[in-house]
């Protein structure tokens, strides 16, 4: 142990003797300093103002075209211009949309819905959907769901999932057959199936109104209400595998360009576990990580899986628990 | 050096994007570099080393869109002040430069090691020490980050580990570990130099017979 220090202090010895005998490095004179930058500050600025330029014009085009596109859509599908209540984001399989009476097939991915539109899933289907910039709505298989304006969603039949990133809640009800669900700021999946509402709260708080009853679902709890107002309750765990078809339709966020620390929070929320840094260096490394690509149709762990192969960090899922930790030699 | 990389893609978006202070930063951190690589090359000459970063600078932000990360962004400036310098020579009709650097000569493991560790009574020269300084002053610049600067603090102005976090703003260990990195860094840079210099005096040796 002695000897390895000395070693060390040798080799720190030999750099600072170096480092001594060289001297300071030469500096550049004051005036080739401020001549250079005045020449690339200028260079920049017509580099920057070229591009801006550039980008205005391919802009406008592409604006006009989807203006006129989205003009000739909306007709199209509602034959009035209704107010705009969700974006669908990413279909599977066979889902359609209604305006009127006659369902129509969902083709274009990131089409917008507006109040009074339709949306169904077929079997083997599925969508996911933004309800604003920080609200989520996922569809699985066989489920029908209606649009009524911008805080209702009125679910026929079949399951969903919302996920509100927003510190308060959306205000938004999910109407069904048999009662209301109102969203005050959570993770929660509703169904609605044989005569049975189930709604299961992963993280926050729901509350239900049926028939003038009040209840509440807490994080980490499941409600099933029959249709004579019959409520039992019982424990989902937010790690449990059923959550699993909405963690697939997770719309992936872009990553190209962010710190680790960005993905790791929506792994953690999309998987429904609690984020934890080995120590505060590991999690000062993450924030230092900077993540190149893009995880566009990956579920979140094969997404976490594929860039934290490229880095010197790795998971480890304890439990309810996502812990980070630097990779072992 | 991957992460630095990703981190260099990055920056050069920003730049592209019209961040001005991105790129004084950039330009802080590799104009003295640039510099003092320019004028290793051309024997000194303060004027015309002005000349070759400015062009390399302006050159280097023309093609920033083509810019993708395979190498670290000073590498990747390194090799536009080169391609400038090259330009230049061939202009002057001097070819490509016939420039010899210290890190380029056989006898750099001997003068390195003289100066590391001193024989008392050698005489002093000036040749060598100026040899030194500029192999010293190469491999402080290539070293990536703030390693050089850190190591000049420590070892060319005194600074403490607790002097050098407060100038990083970071905490003393974070500064601990940073300076053992960045001796290390050093350390395996000049140890490259020397064993490449090795290679080199025994190729350039005269051949037996």
């Amino acid at each position: 142990m002695e000897q390895e220090s000395n070693g060390h202090q040798a080799k720190a010895d030999m750099v600072a003797a170096l480092i001594q005998a060289a001297g300071r490095r030469t500096e550049p004179p004051q005036d080739a300093y401020r001549q250079v930058l005045d020449a690339a500050m200028t260079a920049l600025r017509q580099k920057t103002a070229r591009r801006r330029e550039r980008s205005w014009l391919i802009g406008a085009v592409a604006a006009g075209v989807a203006g006129v596109f989205i003009m000739l859509l909306l007709q199209q599908q509602t034959g009035t211009l209704q107010p705009r209540v969700a974006t669908v984001v990413r279909t599977f399989g066979a889902v359609e949309f209604s305006a009127g009476d006659r369902w129509k097939p969902l083709a274009e991915s990131r089409s917008s819905i507006s109040a009074g539109t339709g949306l169904r899933t077929l079997a083997g289907g599925g969508a996911a959907l933004s309800l604003g910039r920080r609200v989520s709505l996922r569809l699985a298989s066989a489920t029908e769901v209606q649009f009524d304006g911008p805080q209702d969603i009125l679910l026929r039949d079949g399951m969903l999932y919302l996920d509100n990133r927003a510190s308060l809640g959306t205000g938004l009800r999910i109407g069904t057959p048999l009662g209301t669900v109102r969203d005050v700021g959570t993770q929660f999946e509703v169904r609605v199936a044989d005569g049975l509402l189930r709604l299961r709260v992963r993280e926050g708080r729901v509350e239900i109104d049926r028939a003038g009853q009040h209840l509440t679902g807490e994080a980490g709890e499941q409600l099933e209400i029959d249709v004579l107002g019959g409520v039992s309750r019982s424990a989902i765990s937010p790690t449990d595998a059923s959550w699993a078809w909405a963690e697939t339709m997770a719309p992936a966020p872009d990553i190209d360009g962010r710190p680790a620390t960005e993905l790791l929070a929506w792994v953690a929320r999309e998987t429904g576990r609690r984020l934890r840094y080995e120590s505060p260096v590991v999690e000062q490394r993450a924030a230092t990580v900077i993540l190149h690509g893009n995880i566009r149709h990956l579920a979140p762990l094969a997404a976490l899986d594929a860039m934290l192969a490229t880095t010197d960090l790795e998971y480890v899922l304890i439990g309810d628990t996502m812990e980070i930790r630097a990779r072992a030699e | 050096m991957a992460d630095l990389v990703h981190v260099d893609r990055a920056v050069a978006r920003r730049i592209l994007g019209g961040d001005e202070a991105a790129f004084r930063d950039l330009f802080d951190r590799f104009f003295p570099r640039l510099y003092r690589f320019a004028l290793a090359r051309l024997d000194g000459d303060a004027e015309t080393a002005r000349d070759i970063v400015q062009q390399t600078f302006c050159n280097a932000i023309e093609r920033l869109d083509g810019y993708r990360g395979e190498a670290a962004l000073y590498t990747w400036f390194c090799q536009i002040c080169r391609n400038v310098l090259a330009d230049h020579f061939r202009k002057r009709g001097r070819g490509v430069a016939r420039v010899v650097l210290l890190e380029d000569q056989p006898n750099a493991r001997a003068i390195l090691e003289a100066l590391a560790a001193p024989v008392s009574g050698e005489p002093d020269s000036e040749v060598w020490r100026m040899q030194v300084h500029r192999v010293v002053e190469a491999t402080l610049d290539a070293l990536p980050g703030n390693y050089g600067d850190v190591l000049e603090w420590k070892y060319l102005d005194g600074h403490s580990v607790t002097e050098i976090a407060q100038r990083l703003d970071v905490g003393p260990k974070a500064a601990e570990s940073l300076l053992t990195r960045a001796r290390e860094a050093f350390r395996v840079a000049i140890a490259d130099l020397t064993n490449a210099s090795d290679e080199l005096s025994g190729t350039l040796g005269p051949s037996p017979g």
